[in-house]
């Protein structure tokens, strides 16, 4: 230091108080400080500005209060036993992390650093400094949340990656399960038609077994159409029927699972434009997610309704675009009701996420319903799905309906 | 009436042989089997046949490349072609291959007899009166 220094400082100092400069210099610290007279009921005698901005109590309701006037119960026991254990060890003491409650602020995160002290009067003190590290803690917790959020979608890309080599593996096998199929009917219809008339059964035989080569194609075909990509091919097709060769794909699965399905869909229902192998793969992951969710029912149900209407929908969310569906539209609605666990409120609206599941490694992909909802929108469609309020969950699919022809 | 000349052209022994018999049985048809496709031509020119059943996915030359070759052919490329499959459906192949190829439809596997005699029915006529209906 320079003597020119010396000066200025001491004419600061002369300026001033050294008590005056003192408070001014803890006021201004970059950090929360405060001092409790442990020989006056802890009472509080420092309070500075960023303890004021942390907590979000101002000086002069502060000072000369407690932790017990100023702090929940809870948060006022603790500091005191802390306080408690400073003054008895005589160590200075680190605490990482202590919530605090900052009234407007809410809850916040502190780390705070205890040292005790005396005065030469032997009033004993305990001075504290913290720092608000609420934010760097926001920011941990995310990180560790993305972190784990990252994992959990890594497996589920390792999963999804399976199931599309599943989808390459299937068409292969289905050239090679179709030919001895085949070669199977070729037999069956020879045998058809020379069959010993004496003989009553041979005619039910031979039909059951081309059921059953007729059986085992479409589900080949179902495999591979599942696992194939393909534009949209729009028919004007009866729901009816669709549902049905949706039902044959998962029958095995529903058998299983001795799931009753009750299907309700009126004779008079006008038809849909929609493409049947997609609409199929919608219906089958529907109906998989409802064998999945009702796993621990009692009585496992899965009804599918179909009612016609008329749409009613926002004049805003109509108007959005031209081709989807508008308030006043013909359609016709589907639902998929099940009586199983249902989704939680949290997770209903994460539900068509691509890679979000609520089932365990290896039973879900996370992109049945995300394929679902892509799918519907191709066709102009909507998709909803919410709890009943009487358990398990209601899927509501709205499709405009076919505009109607001569043939029709 | 004549029995009509058809020659089948598929690697699937059984499935041929079955396939012979059922058409054989029912006495309009005459049945050449070649099971190697490299040898579909020159069976083809040795029978005579009026359809041709063709299946797509052989060993050695594809169903695609025999039809092509067929094509070429001046005393073979007005024979009707009927392509059978194992893929999976008739989607598989884009309409434009099926056209180009001269066949006139692809029947998936497995084949529906009643509909096979039925299409072998409507199509030993010419190939453009076939071709104008679809």
């Amino acid at each position: 230091m320079n003597e020119g220094d010396a000066i200025e400082i001491a004419g600061l100092v002369a300026g001033r108080s050294p008590d005056g400069l003192m408070t001014e210099v803890i006021d201004n610290l970059p950090v929360a400080v405060f001092c409790k007279n442990a020989s006056d009921n802890f009472r509080f005698v420092i309070w500075n500005k960023l303890q004021e901005q942390i907590t979000g109590v101002p000086r002069s309701e502060a000072l000369g209060k407690t932790d017990y006037d100023l702090f929940p119960l809870d948060a006022a026991n603790q500091f005191r036993s802390i306080d408690q254990h400073v003054l008895e060890t005589q160590r200075v003491m680190d605490i990482p992390e202590e919530q605090v409650d900052a009234h407007e602020h809410g809850k916040i995160w502190v780390h705070t650093v205890k040292t005790p002290f005396q005065d030469p009067g032997g009033d004993r003190f305990l001075l504290g400094i913290s720092e608000d590290i609420s934010e760097r803690k926001h920011l941990n917790q995310r990180l560790t949340d993305t972190h784990a959020q990252l994992v959990e979608t890594q497996l589920q890309l390792i999963q999804a990656e399976k199931m599309e080599s599943v989808g390459r593996l299937a068409a292969g096998v289905a050239h090679e399960v179709k030919n001895p199929l085949a070669l199977l009917l070729m037999g069956v219809e020879y045998l058809d038609s020379g069959i010993d008339p004496e003989d009553e059964n041979l005619p039910v035989i031979l039909e059951e077994m081309r059921e059953a080569i007729n059986r085992a194609d479409k589900i080949i075909r179902g495999l591979v159409d599942f696992s194939s990509q393909r534009q949209l091919s729009l028919d004007n097709l009866d729901l009816r029927s669709v549902i049905g060769n949706a039902l044959m794909l998962v029958r095995h699965e529903m058998t299983r699972n001795s799931i009753e399905v009750e299907t309700d869909i009126p004779d008079d229902l006008p038809g849909v434009m929609i493409d049947q192998a997609k609409f199929e793969q919608v219906l089958v992951n529907l109906m998989i997610n409802a064998t999945h969710a009702m796993k621990d029912a009692k009585r496992p149900k899965l009804l599918i309704r179909g009612t016609q209407a008329v749409a009613e929908v926002s004049p805003d969310e109509g108007s959005r675009t031209a081709v989807h569906i508008r308030g006043g539209d013909p359609i016709v609605y589907m639902d998929l009701i099940d009586n199983g666990c249902g989704i939680e409120d949290e997770k209903l609206a994460k539900v068509f996420d691509p890679f979000f599941t609520t089932k365990p490694t290896g039973v879900g992909t996370g992109l049945g319903l995300s394929v679902v909802r892509k799918i519907i929108e191709l066709h102009k469609g909507r998709i909803e799905i919410c709890n009943q309020s009487e358990g398990g969950v209601r899927v509501r699919i709205w499709l405009r309906t076919a505009p109607k022809t001569d043939a029709h | 009436m004549a029995k009509r000349r058809i020659l089948v052209v598929d690697d699937e022994v059984g499935f041929t042989r079955l396939l012979k018999m059922n058409l054989e049985k029912t006495g309009a048809y005459e049945v050449m089997v070649e099971n190697r496709s490299s040898k579909a031509v020159t069976a083809a020119k040795l029978f005579h046949p009026e359809a041709i059943l063709l299946d797509i996915v052989m060993p050695e030359i594809d169903g695609g490349d025999v039809a092509a070759r067929m094509q070429e052919d001046p005393r073979l490329k007005d024979i009707p072609i009927i392509m059978l499959t194992a893929l999976v459906d008739s989607n598989e192949l884009s309409p434009g291959a099926v056209a180009q190829s001269g066949a006139l439809c692809v029947l998936a596997k497995p084949i529906n007899l009643e509909l096979l005699l039925q299409v072998l029915e409507n199509n030993l006529g010419t190939k453009e009166e076939v071709v104008s209906e679809d």
